[in-house]
């Protein structure tokens, strides 16, 4: 109860809080910024003809109250409680002004980010070197781990390598291997269908034919924005995979390509670290605490919100109330943790991106889990999923690249 | 009366045995199954089935009244326990629970019964023949494995979420000590001479044991079954054999049961069994142990002496507890 209070109170006062001046944190409080920009493009609902919602795009920080929840019985046996101190700002610039100032004037270390990939980059930059570490909990940008590299961030939202290496597994294990791969024309869908087609080439999916999609009804462009020429190939694909961040065309793609086949990526199958009808391993509890609170499905953001608190907690937890530089060291080290997803959950030591199982979904059912049986590894199974060690620059774990 | 002598005989001529269902030791095997909402009777020799019980939705921790006349069943999606009469088969009422009832124990003396309520994160007492809620202690998050002392005087709760051990004082109804554990503790099981308590932490892999006059863990047994990896091994059910010197210990997802030497807390064999074994328990002469496996949906009887396994019998979608009446 009172740490429920407790967070209350830091709630209303998060953005006063990291304005204000110097006050140092109670010692039997565990303070855990949450950080996000008012202006995130990636929440607005996407839109059909006449403004109809197609689907809205909320926001995962009630993941954080149910991770707080499920931390009161071990609160009150550590005798610390967690609360949430929200750092919330109208542009970037002022946002790091407000994380830096709470990290040397307030005492506040651990920060969950609900930002995108830019943002986090120049955040965890901004920091370096500095005492906090920074969970980026909802950027799947694969650069993030590779290029930026950086020692204060640990990644808990699944990379998009470990997403399309998940379809991959998938496509293979049901020997669908001739892929047709059809993109947008922005940069991300660009991104994406690299992505896939590097774990395509991986585990041994082919692509048949990687083809350029236009929105539109020109028919001088016909080649490229008719769904039913674009997937006239002339040579037989097992399924298609679409790469479209705006999603119009992906929507719009399954049932009317020429050859009838099951559609994945963007659309149709998607890969994602959590799916609200997972009934394994314990899954249905999280996912009712989850709907009680948010009075909404748990998506794939909210799992990656939810697992950063608790990764915090479990630090409180297992150093016994430690300070942030024991508790740094434990969420640095070997530890595991409880993902609700089968194979526990653990950082990889050389680009602090959580090893973690990936779900394949539908709408309404997860049709597989990855690692698909069969894809093993020498020491981890969930390291068949994204960066292998050898397989990135990155190199946090010391060692020659 | 006369309805209830011609539904026995017509059991036992089904059994083709001569004693009377009504006694103990009729030997038959009870299984919950969650997703087919039942529990189904095998006779124990050729483990065909004999009946099966409709059940109020999700049916899984199970147990008999000290005289095995009753058989109570948790049924987490109807927030109910209900009560089997051996003897019929048949159900005689409901007691009402919390939020998804997971495991739970008995007080015969006190006519108490202490279900885990895994959605509403508390512990009920339950006056049994009021059919009343005489005490909530709250508990961690998702509350699980439930086990009283032999005085019935003190409550250890798993909650699987805070990963910790709720000491709970039964006379005054609440909770005197926390013990923290490993990840995702499940179920417990109590050396005969009242001095350890043993606790399966499902996804550390291990099993912890506690000393029960401190409340401090002494130590733990991790598992490593032939081919497999320590992330394969998420133990959950528990047995001690009656002298205090064997357990068996089910895997999980590593498809094994381990036969554990109690005095030197060393492994002394691996069984295989069926896909993800949960719930164990011996036949009263511990010569066999069964095996519920919660994704092969079936069950397995281990020969103890022989320490393979024996024979599996089909059940129900996704079995959970398999009790004996013996």
């Amino acid at each position: 109860m009172t740490s429920r209070a407790l967070w209350l109170g830091l709630a209303l006062l998060g953005p006063a809080l990291a304005g204000s001046p110097a006050r140092a944190q109670h010692p039997g409080v565990v303070t855990i910024g949450y950080v996000e920009l008012e202006n995130d493009a990636r929440y607005e609902p996407v839109l059909g003809t006449e403004r109809i919602v197609i689907a809205r795009r909320e926001r995962p920080e009630p993941a954080a109250e149910v991770a707080l929840d499920e931390a009161v019985a071990i609160g009150r046996v550590i005798q610390r409680d967690f609360v949430l101190a929200h750092f919330r700002a109208a542009n970037e610039q002022l946002l790091i002004e407000q994380v830096a100032a709470a990290v040397e004037r307030h005492d506040i270390h651990l920060f969950v980010l609900d930002l995108p990939a830019e943002t986090v980059g120049r955040l965890a930059t901004a920091l370096n070197g500095k005492p906090a570490l920074l969970f980026n909990a909802t950027a799947p940008d694969d650069s993030l781990r590779r290029a930026l590299c950086a020692p204060n961030l640990i990644h808990t939202m699944p990379s998009l390598a470990m997403l399309t290496d998940a379809l991959a597994q998938d496509l293979v294990a049901h020997k669908w291997r001739d892929v047709l791969l059809l993109e947008g024309p922005q940069e991300p869908d660009k991104i994406l269908a690299d992505g896939f087609a590097r774990s395509a080439a991986k585990f041994g999916a082919r692509l048949v034919e990687r083809r350029g999609f236009k929105l539109g009804n020109d028919p001088r462009e016909r080649d490229d924005n008719n769904v039913a020429l674009l997937t006239a190939t002339g040579r037989d694909y097992d399924v298609v995979f679409v790469a479209d961040s705006d999603g119009e065309f992906a929507r719009g793609l399954p049932y009317r390509t020429t050859r009838p086949r099951p559609v994945i990526g963007s659309t149709g199958l998607v890969a994602a670290a959590w799916h609200w009808t997972w009934d394994r391993y314990g899954a249905p509890q999280l996912i009712n605490r989850f709907l009680a609170r948010a009075n909404r499905h748990m998506t794939g953001l909210d799992w990656s919100v939810w697992i950063a608190v608790k990764m915090i907690v479990q630090a409180s937890l297992r150093t016994h109330g430690g300070d942030y530089p024991a508790q740094a060291a434990h969420l640095l080290g070997d530890a595991t943790y409880d993902g609700v997803k089968g194979l526990a959950v653990s950082l990889r030591p050389w680009d602090h991106q959580l090893r973690q199982a990936i779900l394949l979904s539908t709408p309404d059912s997860v049709i597989a889990a990855a690692p698909l049986p069969g894809f093993l590894h020498a020491t981890n199974e969930l390291d068949t999923l994204g960066d292998d060690r050898l397989e990135t620059p990155c190199r946090l774990d010391g060692g020659a690249k | 009366m006369v309805r209830r002598q011609i539904l026995l005989a017509a059991l036992a001529a089904l059994l083709g045995s001569a004693g009377p269902l009504a006694a103990k030791d009729t030997g038959l095997i009870f299984v919950s199954n969650e997703k087919s909402h039942n529990v189904l009777v095998l006779e124990p020799k050729g483990l065909r089935l004999v009946k099966e019980i409709k059940t109020a939705p999700r049916p899984r921790d199970m147990h008999f009244s000290a005289d095995h006349s009753l058989l109570y069943v948790a049924c987490g999606d109807a927030d109910v326990i209900e009560v089997i009469d051996v003897a019929s088969l048949a159900i005689l009422r409901q007691l009402t629970t919390g939020r998804s009832p997971e495991a739970f124990a008995i007080d015969e003396t006190r006519q108490r019964l202490y279900v885990a309520n895994e959605e509403s994160a508390s512990l009920w007492v339950i006056d049994m023949a009021q059919n009343l809620t005489v005490e909530e202690v709250p508990t961690g998050a998702e509350p699980e494995g439930v086990l009283l002392s032999g005085d019935g005087k003190t409550l250890y709760v798993t909650s699987e979420v805070a990963d910790m051990v709720h000491v709970i004082d039964t006379e005054r109804g609440f909770v005197t000590d926390n013990i923290v554990v490993g990840t995702r503790p499940r179920r417990f099981a109590a050396t005969p001479d009242g001095r350890a308590l043993w606790v399966s932490t499902e996804l550390s892999g291990e099993i912890w044991i506690i000393d029960r006059a401190t409340n401090q863990p002494t130590g733990t047994i991790d598992f490593r079954p032939p081919g497999m990896r320590k992330s394969d091994v998420t133990p959950v059910g528990l047995a001690i054999t009656r002298d205090g010197k064997t357990a068996y210990v089910s895997l999980g997802h590593a498809n094994h049961v381990a036969i554990v030497d109690v005095a030197s807390r060393q492994v002394a064999f691996y069984v295989l069994v069926g896909n993800r074994p949960w719930s164990v328990t011996l036949s009263r002469d511990e010569t066999r142990l069964y095996v519920a496996n919660g994704l092969s949906d079936d069950i397995t009887v281990i020969d103890v002496a022989a320490r393979k396994a024996a024979a599996s019998a089909p059940v129900g979608r996704t079995p959970y507890t398999v009790v004996v009446d013996d």
